[in-house]
């Protein structure tokens, strides 16, 4: 067994991190804790995406591009994301998101 | 000669051009009628020089027919033909709608309605055209319940006042009783002729004498109650509440006449059953007396007016009660002419004094002198005078009456022509001599002036035409007889000096009169008690068989109607239990199982993005393992 970094180590570090950021999600109480979770769950498809593209298609780039692109859409993402915490901060003066149930039914 | 449907065809067509248009385009359009009258009159003039070239005679010169219906696989024909009879008539009735027409003009034209008081008029000119045409009974009886339409309409044409809609009302059933007659009669016709036509029916068919007979009586019936005969002629005084001019034309002149023209065309048959013959002679002579006698009581001009047309109508019947139709028709004409004159020139009485009470009246010889002339032309041709027209009519039926034996009738004729010279010349005298009363009162328009005396120049000359006339009918014609003039004249001239007498010279206090003898007055007052005995046996019988009919209704009806709603109320009731407790339960027990369930449902809606987030994340985590075991 040798200790070359394969294609299965970055999976599971992928799946690893992926797991971490969805349990941040479902459980943190602050909205601010909920978007940083979820951009650890979009690292983690980076990692993936470049992983796969490495060491499946080596010539080709397409992975490495699909990263780059959702970096960026993240980036405005998180922008929205802190808006609307900020704006619900204001109304409501607070960001912890269980208090937050004006959707009850 | 298809072109003779034109002349009842023109006024019916103005009609139907005018009925249907708004009020204000109708008034507009009221010389319409008029033009399509000149129309109709030229044709009429046409037809008669026509007659009078083929020489006249009883055989109609054209004749033609066409199917309206066919019922039970036999055609319904309607015809019309042009004889001596039917051109004469034409003329008379399209000379004095003419007439008509022309002073409407001027007597109607403040009226609201005019229009509409000329559309009718038009249609009545039609339907009176359409039955001398008639050369059926069939299209006779259709004309004829046209005209009863017109003068139901004419007599209530001033409709928001009480009096002119209770007498149309009272016209209209009163002549409908004689019309079930006529239509009795012609069922019977058609029974046993199998046909409508006037020769089928009066030449091509032997009668046995008792059907004669009953045909007969039903069409004197009719006759009856459109010519206000006793004891069918009690709506022809009210009548009055028309218009004056439609008085003159349908309650003067045509449509009362048309009853005699019915008996007259209808002759042959009356000479088979002697028995029509002398209840026609008998019911002619009562209504001439009648008719005579209530005309000298009588204070509304226009009521003097109508009695004395009921009266004048007994002498046409009891000139066809001998069986002389020429005689009958010749004093048709002449009384058209004369009496439509009379009526006109009441009109402009009534316009210019506003009232139809003789009492106000007086001293309108000076104010209206060119009615005054008209209206004593008339009043003279209708006592009897010579040389007007009224005279040789009268004398004919005189005369026939003597050679035909009838001596009581002859005496009760010539009582009844004394009467009618006595009270035309009471009017004369209450009217236009003494005092007058209303010194503003202005003559006529001229359109008023010129139909009147054009009437009065006709009621002058046409008794000239009185042996001419019986030989364009077919008949033997002559000048009536010297001693017959003589008699009949001196009657006229004493009826005249004795209203002079009266009413000129008041040598007779008529009010101490009346206070001495106050139950003759009474009986005179009362109409001989008439209108009482209709209103007792027919309209109070009517009333209480209605009231037996409405105690019955409420009762019996209408308790089985209630006993139904009831029982049917309580089917309902009962259905409504069950519907609210079955029904409705099962629906709201429906809904509140719902409502339930929703209420444990919505739990799952806590509002929290989370818990939602979790529950997709099980749901995935699920469907992946299915997926990895089933792919397994």
């Amino acid at each position: 067994m040798s200790a070359v970094v394969g294609l299965r180590e970055f999976l599971v570090l992928s799946a690893v991190l992926f797991a971490l950021g969805l349990y941040g999600a479902l459980s943190k109480k602050s909205a601010i804790m909920i978007l940083m979770a979820i951009e650890l769950m979009t690292n983690a498809v980076n990692i993936a995406l470049i992983a796969m593209s490495r060491f499946l298609t080596p010539g080709l780039m397409t992975g490495q591009f699909f990263a780059a692109f959702i970096m960026v859409v993240s980036t405005a993402e998180i922008g929205l994301g802190l808006a609307l915490v900020l704006a619900l901060y204001r109304r409501t003066r607070t960001v912890e998101v269980d208090r937050i149930d004006r959707l009850k039914g | 000669m298809t072109w003779l449907l034109a002349i009842p065809l023109l006024p019916a067509l103005a009609f139907a051009l005018l009925a249907p248009l708004p009020r204000v385009t109708r008034n507009a359009l009221r010389w319409v009628p008029a033009v399509a009258m000149a129309g109709s009159l030229a044709g009429a003039l046409a037809a008669f020089a026509m007659v009078l070239r083929s020489g006249g005679g009883d055989q109609p010169i054209y004749h033609t027919s066409f199917a309206i219906a066919t019922i039970g696989g036999k055609a319904l024909d309607v015809g019309i033909q042009l004889d001596a009879v039917a051109a004469i008539m034409l003329l008379v009735v399209t000379i004095v709608g003419m007439c008509v027409q022309v002073y409407s003009l001027g007597y109607m034209h403040r009226d609201g309605r005019v229009g509409w008081y000329f559309a009718v008029l038009s249609l009545f000119s039609a339907a009176m055209l359409g039955l001398v045409l008639a050369s059926d009974f069939l299209l006779l009886y259709m004309c004829w319940e046209v005209m009863g339409l017109c003068s139901y309409l004419l007599i209530g044409f001033w409709h928001t006042q009480e009096a002119p809609r209770m007498a149309s009302i009272k016209a209209f059933l009163t002549t409908r009783v004689g019309d079930v007659g006529f239509a009795i009669a012609l069922a019977i016709m058609y029974a046993s002729v199998g046909s409508f036509g006037f020769a089928a029916v009066l030449h091509g068919y032997s009668w046995t004498p008792a059907l004669a007979t009953a045909v007969s009586l039903l069409l004197l019936f009719g006759a009856m109650g459109k010519s206000a005969q006793v004891p069918l002629h009690v709506w022809l005084p009210d009548a009055m509440a028309g218009p004056t001019p439609a008085s003159a034309l349908i309650h003067a002149a045509t449509m009362v006449a048309a009853g005699v023209y019915l008996v007259a065309r209808a002759m042959p048959l009356f000479e088979i059953s002697q028995v029509a013959l002398t209840v026609t002679l008998v019911v002619g002579t009562g209504t001439a007396l009648l008719g005579a006698l209530l005309a000298t009581v009588q204070h509304d001009i226009k009521k003097v007016l109508a009695y004395s047309t009921i009266s004048q109508l007994g002498y046409m019947f009891i000139a066809l009660g001998t069986g002389s139709a020429v005689a009958g028709l010749f004093h048709l004409m002449t009384h058209a002419f004369f009496k439509s004159l009379l009526f006109l020139g009441a009109g402009v009485i009534i316009h210019a004094v506003h009232t139809q009470d003789m009492r106000e009246m007086g001293g309108l010889r000076k104010l209206l002198p060119w009615t005054t002339a008209a209206f004593t032309a008339g009043a003279l041709a209708l006592a009897g005078v010579f040389p007007f027209s009224g005279f040789w009519s009268k004398d004919e039926i005189l005369v026939s009456l003597w050679s035909g034996g009838h001596y009581v009738v002859f005496a009760l004729a010539l009582f009844a022509a004394f009467l009618t010279a006595f009270y035309m010349t009471r009017l004369w005298f209450r009217v236009f001599a003494g005092p007058a009363q209303k010194p503003e009162v202005r003559e006529a328009h001229v359109e008023m002036i010129v139909p009147m005396v054009l009437l009065a120049g006709i009621s002058l000359v046409v008794g000239f035409a009185s042996p001419f006339f019986a030989t364009f009918l077919g008949e033997h014609g002559g000048w009536p007889d010297i001693m017959m003039a003589v008699g009949s004249s001196a009657v006229a001239t004493s009826g005249i000096v004795a209203g002079w007498w009266v009413f000129g010279k008041k040598a007779v206090d008529t009010e101490a009169l009346k206070a001495r003898f106050p139950h003759l007055y009474g009986i005179f007052d009362n109409k001989f008690y008439f209108d009482r005995t209709y209103e007792f046996v027919f309209v109070n019988a009517y009333n209480r068989l209605s009231d037996a009919l409405w105690t019955f209704d409420t009762k019996v009806i209408d308790g089985a109607v209630d006993g139904f709603g009831h029982a049917w109320s309580a089917v309902a009731g009962g259905s409504w239990t069950f519907d609210a407790k079955v029904i409705d339960g099962a629906v709201m027990g429906l809904a509140s199982t719902v409502t339930w369930i929703g209420a444990r449902v919505r739990r799952l809606q806590a509002g929290r993005v989370q818990t939602y987030q979790r529950l997709v994340m099980a749901a995935v985590i699920l469907l992946v393992l299915w997926i990895a075991l089933k792919g397994a």
